[in-house]
């Protein structure tokens, strides 16, 4: 009888870790990634951003957030590690895809299409109907100021329009989990306060947000919680009260300057 | 999410990519489509017109229906393995390829759009160039055998592209397999001559050439003559289609080149 318990309760866990990875947007375990010229750039890297939550992940260049983000959206091969969205494979599951919009660090537009149609035939790639993609390019036109420029192609498009695009683009198919690699990157004051309100809107409607930043007043500003990353793995992780109270200081940059201390 | 719904987001997604490729291709038709139906008109207007008076007949057939499903075969390859290797090779270099490789799309799926729009081009040059001289010819003696000969050819050769696309490192890369692989293997394919009358080692060269069993099944296709068993050229092309699609798409599936 006691070997049937045990299975029992092995089923048990098992569901209920189930049940535990759906209730995470982001969850990765034990990531590695090393590129061909030799850089670590993840080294059994754990983290979990709770679903819901606008969460932010702070570090030095090549600390390994674009990686870890790439890894996620399945732009960069990861060797070893797992990585759940919503409880799906992100390797493996081509639904966990769909639940992810991406905006990367570095622009990448379709030059053969305008703006309008970069978001439709996105919203197209993950499986909406025409009429229905080109609908909503419409509306996040319209929401990114961009509704006058519907016809231009994106060399024609300024730094911060492309941007914003970019980030359009990233919401077109109704993404559960946003991963904005340094959005604000380039975006001039009053544009940045624009795009904070917009992903405080997107936050308060239930959209979970990943956001890398060298901004930490950005971060400050937006996230409820922060990792710290270096050297491809997670320092320290919490609300930014708990940071600052764990590493000292006044203020996140003082926990973030204290964490990043070799 | 049942898989039958992701199945119909898969496909729509296909055909989006498969519809962008396309687009690409009629956008760009001064470059994609007007050269090599120049190229294969001056080809038969050379060939089948200037020296065609000389030469009169070959096998029995007049010289310009004799190279007319050559010349079909040359305007499908060409174009297929241009258009799949430059328009991926463009969204690799240009980093627009993220948009693909991050959607819900089976790697499949992805070299059938790429492989979908570099058909469309082939086939537009090669149903021009076959408009332009169907009344110097007398029609298509085995309509399966020569749409066959030419859809084969375009699958090979569009899946060739994709991989040339993935591989190439520069634009060079691409120039470099276009110039000294396609365009060689194509004019030693017994497009202008007929294989048999020739001597060795020409005749052994033609003869080792695989696009020559492909360009001998469209000349049966249009006219009816073949020197290689038609059928079995046919087979072991569609075999070597499977294999370089199959290629192709492993080589997406592992990200190879295309994800660091």
């Amino acid at each position: 009888m006691a070997w049937r318990r045990a299975r029992f309760v092995a089923q048990d866990e098992a569901v209920t870790s189930e049940l535990d990875r759906r209730s995470i947007a982001l969850l990765v375990e034990r990531l590695e990634k090393v590129y061909a010229d030799g850089t670590r750039a993840l080294d059994e890297l754990e983290v979990r951003v709770p679903a819901g939550c606008f969460f932010g992940l702070l570090g030095p260049n090549g600390a390994g957030k674009t990686t870890l983000i790439g890894a996620a959206a399945g732009l960069v091969r990861a060797p070893s590690g797992r990585i759940f969205v919503f409880g799906h494979d992100a390797v493996s599951d081509p639904e966990a895809r769909l639940l992810i919009g991406l905006s990367p660090q570095e622009i990448h537009l379709d030059r053969f299409l305008t703006a309008r149609e970069l978001l439709v035939y996105h919203g197209r790639y993950f499986g909406m109907p025409k009429l229905e993609a080109g609908r909503r390019a419409d509306e996040l036109l319209e929401v990114f100021d961009l509704t006058a420029k519907a016809k231009t192609k994106p060399n024609r498009l300024s730094g911060g329009m492309r941007r914003r695009l970019l980030i359009a683009r990233a919401l077109v198919h109704h993404p559960r989990l946003v991963m904005l690699d340094e959005p604000t990157a380039g975006v001039d004051l009053e544009q940045r306060h624009e795009l904070w309100r917009y992903l405080r809107r997107l936050h308060t409607e239930g959209l979970t947000v990943l956001l890398t930043t060298h901004y930490i007043e950005e971060a400050e500003a937006l996230c409820e919680r922060v990792a710290l990353i270096r050297a491809g793995r997670i320092a320290a992780e919490g609300t930014p009260a708990e940071l600052v109270s764990r590493f000292g200081g006044t203020r996140l940059e003082d926990a973030y300057l204290e964490a990043m201390r070799p | 999410m049942i898989s039958t719904e992701l199945r119909v987001i898969q496909r729509r997604g296909t055909i989006a990519l498969a519809g962008r490729e396309t687009r690409r291709v009629l956008a760009l038709w001064t470059q994609t489509i007007l050269p090599p139906v120049v190229t294969a008109l001056l080809f038969l207007a050379v060939f089948g017109g200037a020296l065609g008076s000389r030469i009169r007949e070959v096998e029995g057939l007049e010289y310009l229906t004799f190279i007319l499903p050559g010349l079909l075969v040359m305007s499908t390859i060409g174009p297929a393995f241009a258009n799949a290797s430059t328009s991926l090779y463009q969204a690799r270099s240009e980093g627009y390829i993220e948009d693909v490789l991050t959607s819900p799309l089976r790697p499949w799926q992805v070299v059938a759009a790429y492989v979908t729009g570099s058909l469309v081009r082939a086939w537009a040059v090669a149903l021009a160039v076959g408009v332009v001289a169907t009344p110097f010819t007398s029609g298509v003696a085995h309509p399966i055998a020569a749409a066959a000969a030419l859809a084969l050819a375009g699958l090979v050769f569009a899946s060739l592209g994709v991989i040339v696309g993935i591989a190439a490192e520069t634009f060079d890369h691409h120039a470099f397999v276009a110039n000294l692989l396609v365009t060689p293997l194509a004019l030693l394919a017994g497009v202008f001559y007929s294989a048999h009358t020739l001597d060795d080692p020409w005749q052994t060269a033609t003869r080792l050439n695989p696009l020559y069993y492909l360009v001998d099944a469209a000349r049966y296709g249009f006219t009816g003559f073949h020197e290689a068993p038609v059928w079995l050229s046919l087979g072991v092309t569609a075999v070597v289609a499977a294999v370089v699609f199959g290629i192709a798409v492993a080589l997406v599936g592992r990200g190879w080149r295309l994800k660091p």
